[in-house]
Formats: structure tokens, C-alpha cells, sequence
């Protein structure tokens, strides 16, 4: 390309200095959770683990972690069976509204998330009230499944739209039933699709603050509302940070995860 | 082979249940689709798209002011007081005013580094590049606002404070990687040979890049444009994080489901971003955009 030198070189600087400000942030909470000042002046005070112990032993902290776990593996567990259904539907029929539906799978990441929040949060209160339930760990899944299907209908589909149906027909003529040719055909084929998608909707709802804001009863504390909950109290700073700097270091397992399913085309979502 | 009961081909010879409902289904294309879609649409489609509609009709009602009880009358007093109420006025087109801020400069950094990317990275170093811009997307939302929290701070590296500036480079901040990757995927299947044919014509590269690239890149440009303009339209956490005192649209939402206790009005005040979201999407749908997503 017919490109002059200082247009090159300006490029590459701007792609260094925008990877340096995206990774910049985060080496700073790195290093803070070692920093032995307790409201972290820069520059850093001391080398000090007292932080990570405090961190490691801070119940708050535990009961967070587990709550979210269970709530990012139930929602999880329902969008798996909700996408992929879907991602059938739409790929192997051809039927009136089938745009409509498509529409409707991305519309809870597309609205902004406190619209679906509190419109969950009316529909909750209004429906589960009168039969004595409240807002709790429950609620919190339904919610977070709501807007987690998208993810493994858009891995599902794309895979079933690459694989065509010609290796079931033939599973089909060679005397299989519908069951015993998913069992053995179409699953294998769409597992490692399945991984992906599943792994993006538990990182997003590992992360999701808005909408558990409006799900969450009075019991339930996912971690991000521990988070957000401790932010603004300072002695809490230094816990918070290292909470902060184990999930920046945890979010390298999902990456490395993806690399290895799709051999290289990880996608956003 | 050894000739298991359960094998197809043993199968095949005998009528059980099992074979008989997958026969049915194989012949009811209808039946198999309405058994794919029902879960799926009981669950979106009535649960969900009634709790939407619930609450748009509730920004129809209003609450009593003593009580927060619902009174179920249509009433537009809602969207009256949105609309005449100065405050609310200024809230919302300083919340358009940040999306706009927040999707420009995540164009102007996001460019040029795609661009690098996809025309000038050799193809491996290409893989683990788009590796380092995905990676912070796994990264918590509140870990990289809380970042920027601790870096402004006034004893920070950057030392800057909170207010409505550091509300829009937070942002920036957050959703710079959903403007790199439609870019970088949209420059990507750009073919070379094109740049190469305006060279040849004569073309330097500022002329290249006005007649050939930006063209051709718009509707991915728009494509990031939608989640850096969207995404920044409904936050609210990140302005209680940095914004110091400033409030958006989404603040006005928030304050009036928990501490006013008036879901009619957050409910009023939430149409507001979805239906500048339409509006925006209606206009951009031209460009092709909505297939760059």
C-alpha cells in the first residue's frame, strides 16, 4: 500500500498507545493491591500482602464469590437449553415472524439494561407477591437468563449455519432415530459451540450489575454488588482493590478457554 | 460389528414408542417447530415482552404521591412533566451529549488502531492482537470503572477528580473495544488490492483513506457506533462511580424506582433512551450497519 513512512509510523504508535491505555488501567490496580498505603497515593507507599490476606479472609467476600457462581451456572444452565432450541427453530424452519423472533433473542442485551431491570423487577413484585415469594436468588437467574440466551443462540446458529443438515439425512437414511441422531451426530458437532456460548453467558452474568440491582432481594449479594456496595466506603478500599485485581487476573481463564475451542476466531459474543 | 440391541440398524426393525414419536416429528415439521419455539416464547415472548409492555403502560398511570400506591388511570402527566421540567430537559440532552462524546472519541482512538490492525499487522501478529483488544472485554464493568475511580482520584496517577469529564473518558474507556473490533473486522474484508489500484492512480494516502477506506469502512463504523452510543445512553453506575455529582438519564431512572418510589416516572423517563435507540437505529439502517453487528 501506497503509504508514506511517518503515516506508518503514526499508525503503529496509535495502536501501541491505545493498547497502552487499555492495559494501563489495570496494571494500576495490579500494582495497588500491593500497595502498602491505604488509600493508595501514588506513588505506591511499600510492597505489602496484608491486602490479599484481608481479601482471602473476608467472609463478604466468599458468600459474594459463591452467590454469583451459582447464579452465573444457573442462568447458564437455561440459556443452553433456551438458545440452542431457538438457534433450531430459526435455522432448520422457515415459518411467518421468524425475523420477529430473531429480533426478540437480542432485544434484552440491546435495550439498556435498566429498562429490562425494572421492567423485571415490576413484573416480579406484580406476579410473585401474591403467592407470598419474594425477590431472591430466583429471581436473579431468570433475569440474567433472559438476556444470557442471546449468546448461545448466536454460537449455535452460526455453527448449524456452517454444518448444513446433509450429515443428519444421512444418519437419518442410515436407519437412526431423531433422538439417536442427535445423541450422536448433532451434538458432537455443535458441543464445542456450546462451550463457547455457555462460557460467554456466565462471564456476562458473572459480571451483570443492572439488572441484578432490580433482581436481587435483600439476601442475595452477587459479587458485583459486593463491589459496587464496599466502592464508596474507604476502609473497604483495599479489599475492594484486590477483589478488583483477582478478577483481572480470572479473566484471563476465559480467554485462554475460547482460544483453545475455536482455534483462534473467538468472537465477541 | 457387534450387533448391540441399540444399535440404528437394530432398531430399524422394530416399532418401539421411542421410534414411533420420532417418525411422527419427522413427518410434522410443524409440531417439531412449535415444541423448538415453545419454551423459548413462553419465556421471551410472554414473560418477558409483557413485562416490557407492562411497564410502558405503567408510564400511563402515575403514583400517589403520599402513598407510591399505582392509580390505573391513563394519564399522559408523565411525559408532561418529562418534557416541560427544565432539569430533566438538561439531563436528557447531557446524556445524548455524552453518548456522542463517548462514541466520537472511541472512533478517533479506535480508527487508526484497527486500521494498523487489519492493514499493516502481518497475519499471526494480527491473531494475538485482536487477542489483546478482546481480552479486557472479559474483564469485570465495575473493575475498570473502579480503575479509573482510583486513578482519578485526587491522590491518584492522574489526579484529575470526578465530574462529567471523567464520566465520558470512563466510558470511553469501557467500550473502546466494541468500537475496534466491527472496524477491524469491516477493514479486514476491505480487499488490498483496492488500496493498491488508488495508489497506482495517484493517490496519497489522506486521499486513499477519504475516497477508498472511509467509504467502504462506514457501516462498520456505525456498527461500533451503536454499542459505544447505546451502552452509554443507559449507564448509570459509571456516573455514581466517577461522575462526582453530575447525573444522566439513567440516575433519574434509578432514583425514581428506589428512593421516590414512582415507577410511572422512571418508567416515562426510560422511554426516553429506548426511543432515541430506534430512532437511531431506524436512520442507520440504510448503511447497512445492522448486518456489521
Amino acid at each position: 500500500m501506497n503509504l508514506s513512512r511517518t503515516a506508518r509510523t503514526t499508525l503503529w504508535a496509535a495502536l501501541a498507545g491505545g493498547l497502552a491505555v487499555v492495559y494501563v488501567p489495570l496494571l494500576i490496580v495490579l500494582l495497588n493491591s500491593f500497595n502498602a498505603d491505604r488509600t493508595f497515593g501514588w506513588p505506591p507507599a511499600g510492597f505489602t500482602l496484608r491486602w490479599w490476606e484481608a481479601a482471602w479472609n473476608s467472609a463478604g467476600v466468599r458468600d459474594a464469590l459463591w452467590t454469583s457462581l451459582q447464579a452465573a451456572l444457573g442462568a447458564t444452565a437455561i440459556a443452553l437449553v433456551l438458545g440452542t432450541m431457538v438457534a433450531f427453530a430459526i435455522q432448520r424452519h422457515s415459518f411467518f415472524g421468524r425475523d420477529a423472533v430473531s429480533l426478540l433473542i437480542i432485544l434484552p442485551i440491546a435495550l439498556p439494561g435498566i429498562v429490562t431491570g425494572i421492567a423485571l423487577n415490576n413484573a416480579f413484585r406484580t406476579v410473585l407477591e401474591p403467592f407470598g415469594m419474594g425477590l431472591g436468588m430466583f429471581t436473579v437467574i431468570v433475569g440474567h437468563a433472559t438476556f444470557c440466551v442471546v449468546t448461545v443462540y448466536n454460537n449455535v446458529l452460526a455453527r448449524l449455519r456452517r454444518l448444513g443438515s446433509s450429515v443428519e439425512e444421512a444418519s437419518a437414511d442410515l436407519g437412526a432415530d431423531a433422538f439417536t441422531t442427535f445423541r450422536l451426530i448433532t451434538f458432537p458437532m455443535i458441543r464445542s459451540a456450546l462451550l463457547a456460548g455457555g462460557l460467554l453467558a456466565f462471564a456476562l452474568s458473572f459480571d451483570e450489575i443492572i439488572v441484578t440491582t432490580f433482581t436481587a432481594g435483600a439476601g442475595v449479594k452477587t459479587l458485583p454488588l459486593w463491589i459496587f456496595e464496599n466502592l464508596f466506603r474507604p476502609n473497604q478500599a483495599p479489599v475492594v482493590n484486590v477483589v478488583a485485581a483477582a478478577l483481572i487476573i480470572l479473566s484471563v481463564v476465559p480467554i485462554y478457554l475460547a482460544q483453545r475451542l475455536s482455534g483462534g476466531e473467538a468472537g465477541a459474543r | 460389528m457387534n450387533a448391540a440391541p441399540n444399535t440404528p440398524a437394530a432398531a430399524l426393525s422394530r416399532r418401539t414408542p421411542r421410534r414411533r414419536l420420532s417418525a411422527f416429528l419427522h413427518r410434522h415439521a410443524g409440531v417439531r417447530l412449535s415444541l423448538l419455539l415453545s419454551a423459548p416464547m413462553l419465556w421471551l415472548g410472554i414473560a418477558y415482552l409483557g413485562a416490557l409492555a407492562a411497564l410502558f403502560a405503567a408510564a400511563l398511570w402515575r403514583a400517589d404521591t403520599f402513598t407510591g400506591d399505582l392509580i390505573r388511570e391513563v394519564t399522559w402527566a408523565n411525559f408532561q412533566d418529562l418534557f416541560t421540567t427544565e432539569v430533566y430537559r438538561t439531563i436528557a440532552l447531557r446524556s445524548v451529549g455524552v453518548a456522542v462524546a463517548v462514541t466520537l472519541i472511541d472512533l478517533v482512538i479506535a480508527f487508526p488502531m484497527a486500521f494498523a490492525m487489519a492493514k499493516l499487522a502481518s497475519p499471526r501478529a494480527q491473531r494475538w492482537l485482536v487477542i489483546a483488544v478482546l481480552t479486557p472485554l472479559w474483564a469485570s464493568y465495575l473493575v475498570k470503572a473502579y480503575a479509573w475511580r482510583v486513578m482519578l482520584s485526587s491522590e491518584g496517577v492522574l489526579g484529575w477528580g470526578y465530574g462529567l469529564t471523567a464520566t465520558i473518558i470512563t466510558l470511553s474507556y469501557l467500550w473502546l473495544p466494541y468500537m475496534i473490533l466491527p472496524i477491524y473486522a469491516g477493514l479486514e474484508r476491505l480487499p488490498n488490492s483496492l488500496l493498491e489500484a488508488a495508489g497506482d492512480l495517484g493517490a496519497r494516502g489522506w486521499r486513499t483513506f477519504r475516497t477508498v477506506v472511509w467509504p467502504l469502512a462506514f457501516p462498520a463504523v456505525v456498527a461500533g457506533s451503536i454499542f459505544t452510543f447505546s451502552l452509554s445512553l443507559g449507564d448509570y453506575i459509571a456516573v455514581k462511580i466517577v461522575g462526582g455529582r453530575s447525573q444522566l438519564i439513567g440516575n433519574v431512572v434509578y432514583d425514581n424506582i428506589g428512593a421516590a418510589n414512582n415507577l410511572p416516572f422512571a418508567a416515562a423517563v426510560a422511554t426516553v433512551p429506548v426511543v432515541i435507540m430506534l430512532v437511531y437505529l431506524a436512520a442507520v439502517r440504510r448503511t447497512g450497519a445492522l448486518e456489521n453487528l
